[in-house]
């Protein structure tokens, strides 16, 4: 298997960083490696967050930030059109063959950055994620949860099962262990409990919509078929 | 078992130094004296290189002579004149860097409390007005405000006298001192005010006049940290050299001092009075 | 809390059967001290170290430690580390970057008073403008103390130094502080796989009689040497006195060396040994060296690292050995003024092998493509800046 070395580009307020765990998790699930570095910065709503996510089925050594990254994903459109970004331009240290995931519905990419991204051999793929978490989950907030299933749709790095796994523990956490049925839990605790339960689903909902469309437009990698 | 260390093991009394027998034999070791005898027993220090007709190496030899329980007492200083005698008592010393007694205090103390949960181990800190009010200021008021079970005993002779005489923040105002050649610009500190804000519980200041209240202070102020908290006693201690008071004059200057702003001062908490009180009285306790 | 149960150094170190844990570089820390058998825990505040002494405070709480307090700033800190442990205790603290440089004065002077204990070191900028960012060049400061001063690449280096760290310092034929360093954040608060020792199980208490100089407790005669006469004079026998002691100190300092070897496997680590060019590196600087020996051998370049986890005492013998048939030395760093690159010079006959960098500081990351540039440059590859890995 290929290294991906990810940097997440977005907002504050788009869960960058609770979907980087997610996607390390993920791996994890699947008896695979990632490592993953936390950003520190000021965390404010709209202000720029950047997370840097090393995947591979082979132990990972490296620390710090990816400068050099192979995937790059950006989770609003103002990380390009206003450079609400810690690293200008986007695809600053892109290396070549490398792959770039946007949140639109269009194409917002300046010509003579498509120049560059050209020569670099970069697949740029557009995908309307917040549009999308709006139709399928109700809210905006299910974002990121677009992102991941449309890179795993595209890398097929891990099953739904890893995915499922890593979105459960993130939202139910490992110490809320539903045992021997919701009946023996209280009222208040099943309340709790079964709206975690609708956000999870509608989450999960979400990554599978995406994760079809990466499949029906063809952006499914050629190694990750091979596989 | 203090005591076992000190005592000479059976047979070596002909090869132990005459000095190290005879403070076995006619010193503190392990009993009460009366500091008016001093001179008629072995005392824990008796050659220092300080200067002739200094009050500070006076002071110190009374406070030794003072000790409750010497064998079991550490004593900690920082650079300046003190630590020139204090490293020739007696009883063991240590000698850190500038201006952290209060903080070497605090971590010898709780580690004593640890291995020695039943047997009083006193750490009393000997620093002069630079150590304790200047370079150690923060460290001092820290182990105060942590309520450390030590005693801070300040040998205050109003000038940084071991490097060669510069202007210290308990030097006087108005005192012409190097780095301060224009006279010291701001008042003395008052170290007993902020001893009793910060928490001590025993707080004296002295001129060392008397040397049956030294003791007495001194006794005080180690046998309260042992059992309460921290306590201070702020001793004027002249520089007779850089003050330029003639060997003769040094009584007489810490007498006037006495009157002007050394006046004796003993404050303590009612739980440290109530402690003295019942302790003075008991039977043993009779002969001072 | 567990009950723990005092097992053998050795047991303890190399023999008892180990759980991976995947926590961070500053649990590992504390997860050591844990198993440590700490009596005093000294603490002060400061990004990024604060993490380890949370995590210790929270270990006292639960009763593994016996006393544990923040301090009022470092050089207090490390001056009453400096009393506990001459009291008989076994201490604890750790600090980063500016901390440790307000301590320096303190601790500069453990090795001279014979203060065995561990002291962790969470690397960060020193020097203005102001950063809380990982740098190492505070390490460089430590090198001219006397003490033993470690390196840890992961997380489970910082565990096992540090728990190694207790038993080496209080060696008898050691008896000096050992600096356990390792870069803020990329390690302390990024996680990493551990293989810890049961938490049930812990050193056997420090023994401060089994000591070249005594603890100052009253139960035995102190050192002469805290007694000053002779060495405060300006005279031949003070000169003396001081020379013989700080000769002694720096021999125990090489003496470390053979429990290094016992407990550490060495103080350094050797990746493809028979390599034409290498990576010498320490610390976080390591793992990068780890990748770009992936990466060209990926491309077919026959690259080594050279692994060093002990940098006082510094390895030489063993460096000059690895690395005399070298072409060229690459040394990456996470500080702008080389100083592992000059210890590295210092010890070989070759010394214009080595290329001293690439350097990155004031917190900036270690991309593995900077130390790849010089791979190429080493092997004389023109390459364009696209790297495709």
């Amino acid at each position: 298997m290929k290294r991906y070395n990810i940097r997440i580009a977005g907002v504050g307020g788009q869960g960058v960083v609770t979907s980087a765990h997610i996607l390390g998790n993920a791996m994890s699930a699947a008896g695979k490696y990632a490592t993953l570095v936390p950003f520190f910065g000021s965390e404010k709503r709209m202000a720029p967050v950047e997370a840097y996510v090393r995947v591979s089925d082979q132990p990972i050594y490296e620390v710090g930030e990816v400068v050099y990254p192979n995937v790059i994903m950006i989770y609003h459109p103002q990380v390009i059109t206003h450079g609400k970004s810690y690293t200008m331009p986007f695809y600053s240290g892109l290396k070549e063959g490398g792959m770039v995931i946007i949140n639109t519905d269009v194409d917002i990419i300046p010509q003579e950055d498509w120049q560059i991204l050209n020569e670099l051999n970069t697949r740029v793929f557009n995908i309307p994620a917040t549009k999308i978490a709006l139709d399928v989950a109700g809210t905006e907030l299910a974002t990121n949860m677009a992102m991941l299933g449309v890179f795993f749709g595209i890398t097929r790095l891990v099953g739904f099962e890893h995915i499922e796994q890593a979105v459960r523990e993130r939202f139910l956490g490992n110490t809320f262990v539903a045992s021997g049925g919701t009946t023996s839990l209280d009222s208040a605790i099943e309340k709790k409990f079964k709206k975690k339960m609708e956000l999870l689903e509608k989450n999960m909902q979400v990554i599978k919509e995406t994760f079809k469309i990466a499949e029906e437009k063809g952006w499914v990698e050629e190694l990750a078929l091979t596989n | 078992m203090g005591l076992e260390y000190v005592r000479i093991s059976p047979g070596f009394e002909r090869y132990m130094p005459k000095d190290y027998v005879d403070l076995v034999q006619y010193g503190q070791f392990g009993k009460e004296v009366d500091i008016q005898q001093l001179g008629q027993f072995k005392e824990l220090v008796e050659e220092h290189p300080m200067c002739a007709g200094c009050f500070m190496a006076y002071f110190i030899r009374v406070f030794y002579a003072a000790l409750p329980k010497p064998e079991d007492t550490i004593v900690i200083g920082t650079a300046g004149c003190a630590r020139l005698a204090l490293s020739q008592a007696a009883v063991p010393f240590i000698y850190g860097n500038y201006g952290d007694t209060n903080a070497v205090a605090s971590g010898l103390k709780r580690a004593l409390k640890i291995r020695f949960p039943n047997k009083p181990k006193d750490v009393v800190v000997i620093a002069g007005d630079g150590g304790l009010i200047d370079i150690g200021f923060g460290m001092t008021m820290h182990s105060w405000f942590r309520r450390e079970n030590f005693t801070t005993i300040m040998v205050d002779n109003e000038v940084y006298g071991n490097t060669g005489g510069q202007e210290s923040g308990m030097s006087p105002k108005g005192v012409q001192l190097k780095m301060a050649p224009k006279g010291k610009q701001f008042e003395k500190i008052n170290a007993v005010e902020l001893a009793k804000t910060a928490g001590c519980v025993y707080v004296a200041k002295l001129s060392p006049t008397n040397p049956k209240r030294i003791a007495k202070t001194v006794r005080r102020a180690v046998l309260a940290a042992r059992e309460f908290g921290p306590t201070f006693i702020h001793a004027y201690t002249s520089c007779n050299i850089e003050y330029s008071i003639p060997t003769e004059k040094v009584l007489e200057d810490a007498r006037k001092r006495e009157k002007q702003d050394f006046g004796f001062y003993e404050w303590m908490t009612d739980e440290v009075k109530e402690f003295f009180e019942e302790l003075e009285r008991s039977p043993q306790e009779v002969k001072t | 809390m567990p009950e723990q149960r005092v097992v053998d150094a050795d047991e303890l170190i190399l023999r008892t059967e180990r759980q991976r844990k995947f926590i961070t570089g500053a649990q590992a820390m504390a997860e050591a001290v844990k198993r440590a058998n700490v009596d005093v825990a000294i603490a002060y505040p400061i990004t990024p170290q604060s993490e380890v002494m949370h995590l210790v405070g929270d270990i006292w709480a639960q009763g593994y430690i016996r006393d544990y307090y923040r301090a009022e700033e470092e050089y207090g800190a490390m001056s009453a580390i400096a009393g506990a442990v001459r009291g008989g205790a076994r201490a604890f603290s750790a600090t980063s970057g500016p901390g440790l440089l307000r301590g320096l004065e303190a601790i500069a002077s453990w090795p001279g008073h014979r203060i065995p204990v561990v002291l962790g070191v969470l690397t960060r900028v020193v020097n203005a403008p102001l950063s809380i960012q990982p740098d190492n060049v505070e390490i460089s400061y430590l090198l001219n103390c006397g003490m033993v001063v470690l390196h840890a690449e992961n997380q489970q280096d910082v565990f096992d130094f540090t728990l190694a760290g207790f038993v080496i310092s209080e060696k008898v034929d050691v008896y000096i502080p050992v600096a356990v360093c390792t870069e803020g954040f990329f390690v302390t608060h990024a996680k990493g796989y551990v293989n810890i020792t049961p938490e049930e199980l812990k050193l056997p208490p420090r023994d401060p009689y089994k000591a070249p100089v005594p603890p100052t407790d009253c139960e035995i005669p102190p050192a002469r040497i805290q007694r000053d006469a002779p060495v405060q004079k300006s005279n031949f026998m003070s000169y003396l006195i001081h020379a013989v002691w700080q000769q002694e100190i720096w021999s125990s300092n090489k003496r470390a060396m053979r429990y290094i070897n016992h407990y550490l496997g060495g103080p350094i680590e050797v990746v493809n040994p028979g390599a034409e060019v290498f990576i010498v590196a320490s610390g976080c600087a390591a793992a990068q060296g780890r990748e770009a020996v992936r990466y060209a051998n990926m491309e077919g370049l026959n690259v080594g690292l050279v692994k060093v986890k002990s940098i006082r005492p510094f390895p030489e013998k063993q460096v000059r050995e690895v690395l005399s048939n070298a072409k060229a030395i690459i040394v990456p760093e996470h500080n702008i003024v080389g100083w592992l690159a000059k210890e590295v010079k210092a010890c070989i006959p070759n010394s214009d092998a080595v290329i001293g960098g690439p350097r990155v500081y004031g917190g900036m990351t270690l991309p593995v493509e900077l130390i790849m540039e010089r791979v190429y440059d080493a092997f004389g590859i023109k390459k364009s800046k696209k790297v495709v890995v």
